[in-house]
């Protein structure tokens, strides 16, 4: 029963919603509206589930005094303080989202600049790893090391100094060697998609069932 | 010292020189500015193209699907296309895939109405103009003479007025986004009953006119990660909207797939794609100067500069040091 129940559900939600996208028909559209109605409410419980978890996960590191569990606090106060002041405290009071609040002040000058700046360190750890495995040890090395330094180059103005030869070599790359290869790979991932999909609907692939599948 | 020592310690050079060097070249363009003229790409001029045709009874929506870490690449995407459309009197409605993107579309608005900003737009907010819309006057044309007419004078640098509700709205970000695409190939009100402010969608002429994305003219989703797929599954497959990329560097190469089979109209990739459409906006007089994107091209061609250097240094030492028919070398290289 266990099992059995979500495997029919999955199957039967499965099949139904492959139907319903290819016939035009309106209590088709009537199943889709409903579908469009239940999955957020859907999703909103799992949103509960994952906050409760991680708040359940972090209050026990405190409790346990754990390893480096200082840091959770820090996922503790903003994913508590942060609906608070957007959703809870008035604007008034500094909450909400408005500009001068105070939800608004800790988006714009905490969250922005650290995701900002985690982005922009990769530029120095792209430099740093460039120099030591960029190395031309093969031919097909030498071939990616070559369209690597093209395309670089020609995506920058300085690369039209060299001619417009370097800029329009590295536009091809991107537009016909590199266009096949992520055709092939996109196929190869779609394919993949519609077979693990199927095995899912069919009850074959069951690891989403957790230890209850087994 | 050998001469194979010297290319050792080369290879084996402390990194915080090459962070060194990268901070330098980050920096110094920005602070000369070269201004290196931008050649434009048929993949922008697409979306410019498709821009340009547009008009006052014509609406575009602006995915701002994605978070801050890539904004630096994403906003002038954005700005530049905003700017397009409002120069157009094309409306704009202005969503989120992310929950983050909300406050990046704030910060978009307010750069393209902040008084600091070349060129800027002067915001009309919804409540502040309620009178006219109860008048029955909400024609682009009709309502900017009306309220000029009413004693309203455009300040000093701002190139025009953007009424809230009439010129764009700020719809924000709902979870499971790619569904509530789907279901604003319906109704777009359905799925937003109010705005971003708690302003009543129902009561906005731009909704109006265009109650659903089969009523809209082009989606721009300015995007950090796959996001911008979902407006091609739901939005281009499902009702044919037309659909425009704008997405970081390291994913422009993904999508060129999208533009051979014609399902987008273009893409900006990268910093160098928002630029592009920048040079396109003041080449076509729509706006007098460029923008951050274009003034940021000095330092990635500086920064391409130093990489490639790097990296021919390092073959240079990896084979005169012999290395290459050593089968592991020491040391961190």
């Amino acid at each position: 029963m266990k099992r059995t129940v979500p495997l029919m559900i999955v199957m039967v939600g499965g099949i139904l919603m492959m139907l319903q996208y290819f016939i035009p028909h309106q209590y088709s559209q009537v199943i889709f509206n409903n579908y469009l109605e239940w999955a957020p409410i859907v999703g909103a419980f799992a949103l509960i589930l994952g906050v409760g978890s991680l708040t359940r996960l972090h209050t026990h590191k405190i409790r346990r005094k754990a390893k480096n569990w200082q840091y959770s606090w820090a996922v503790l106060i903003p994913l508590f303080g942060m609906p608070l002041f957007g959703l809870i405290i008035p604007q008034s009071l500094g909450g909400g989202s408005d500009v001068h609040g105070v939800h608004d002040f800790l988006f714009m000058h905490i969250q922005v600049p650290i995701q900002s700046t985690m982005f922009s360190l990769l530029a120095f750890y792209i430099a740093s790893a460039a120099f030591r495995a960029f190395r031309a040890k093969s031919a097909l090395a030498t071939i990616l090391l070559l369209a690597a330094v093209i395309v670089m180059l020609g995506q920058v103005p300085i690369g039209d100094v060299f001619g417009r030869w370097l800029p329009n070599t590295g536009l091809w790359i991107l537009r016909y060697p590199n266009l096949a290869a992520k055709r092939a790979i996109m196929l190869g991932v779609g394919f993949g998609m519609l077979a693990t999909n199927l095995k899912i609907i069919f009850g074959v692939e069951r690891n989403w069932l957790g230890g209850a599948g087994k | 010292m050998s001469a194979v020592n010297i290319w050792e310690k080369m290879l084996n050079v402390d990194r915080r020189w090459i962070f060194l060097g990268i901070g330098i070249v980050s920096i110094v363009p920005f602070l000369i500015g070269f201004g290196m003229p931008i050649t434009t790409t048929t993949e922008v001029e697409g979306i410019f193209n498709y821009m340009n045709e547009l008009g006052p009874d014509d609406a575009i929506f602006i995915g701002f699907d994605f978070a801050p870490g890539t904004q630096a690449e994403n906003m002038p995407m954005a700005v530049a296309v905003m700017r397009h459309a409002f120069h157009n009197h094309t409306s704009v409605f202005m969503t989120a895939y992310v929950p983050l993107g909300k406050g990046m579309a704030v910060s978009a608005l307010d750069y393209v109405t902040n008084p600091k900003t070349d060129g800027y737009y002067e915001r009309v907010l919804f409540e502040d103009w309620a009178d006219y819309r109860e008048a029955g006057i909400t024609k682009k044309d009709e309502l900017t003479a009306a309220w000029e007419s009413d004693g309203n004078v455009l300040s000093e640098g701002a190139v025009g007025w953007v009424f809230e509700g009439r010129d764009y709205v700020l719809l924000g970000y709902l979870p499971l986004f790619h569904l509530v695409i789907l279901g604003m190939t319906g109704s777009i009100e359905t799925q937003f009953p109010v705005d971003y402010h708690g302003n009543s969608i129902g009561e906005m002429p731009i909704l109006m006119e265009h109650k659903s994305l089969r009523d809209v003219d082009l989606a721009v989703t300015t995007s950090g990660s796959s996001a911008c797929v979902a407006w091609i599954t739901y939005a281009r497959e499902k009702i044919g909207l037309p659909i425009a990329f704008g997405v970081t560097g390291v994913m422009a190469t993904d999508y060129f797939p999208y533009i051979q089979s014609g399902q987008i109209v273009g893409q900006m990739g990268g910093l160098r794609g928002a630029a592009e459409y920048e040079v396109l906006l003041k080449e076509n007089g729509i706006t007098e100067t460029t923008d951050k994107a274009f003034t940021g091209m000095d330092v990635q061609s500086a920064s391409h500069i130093f990489i490639i250097l790097l990296i021919v240094m390092g073959n240079i030492a990896f084979f005169a040091g012999g290395f290459h028919k050593q089968t592991r070398l020491k040391g961190r290289r």
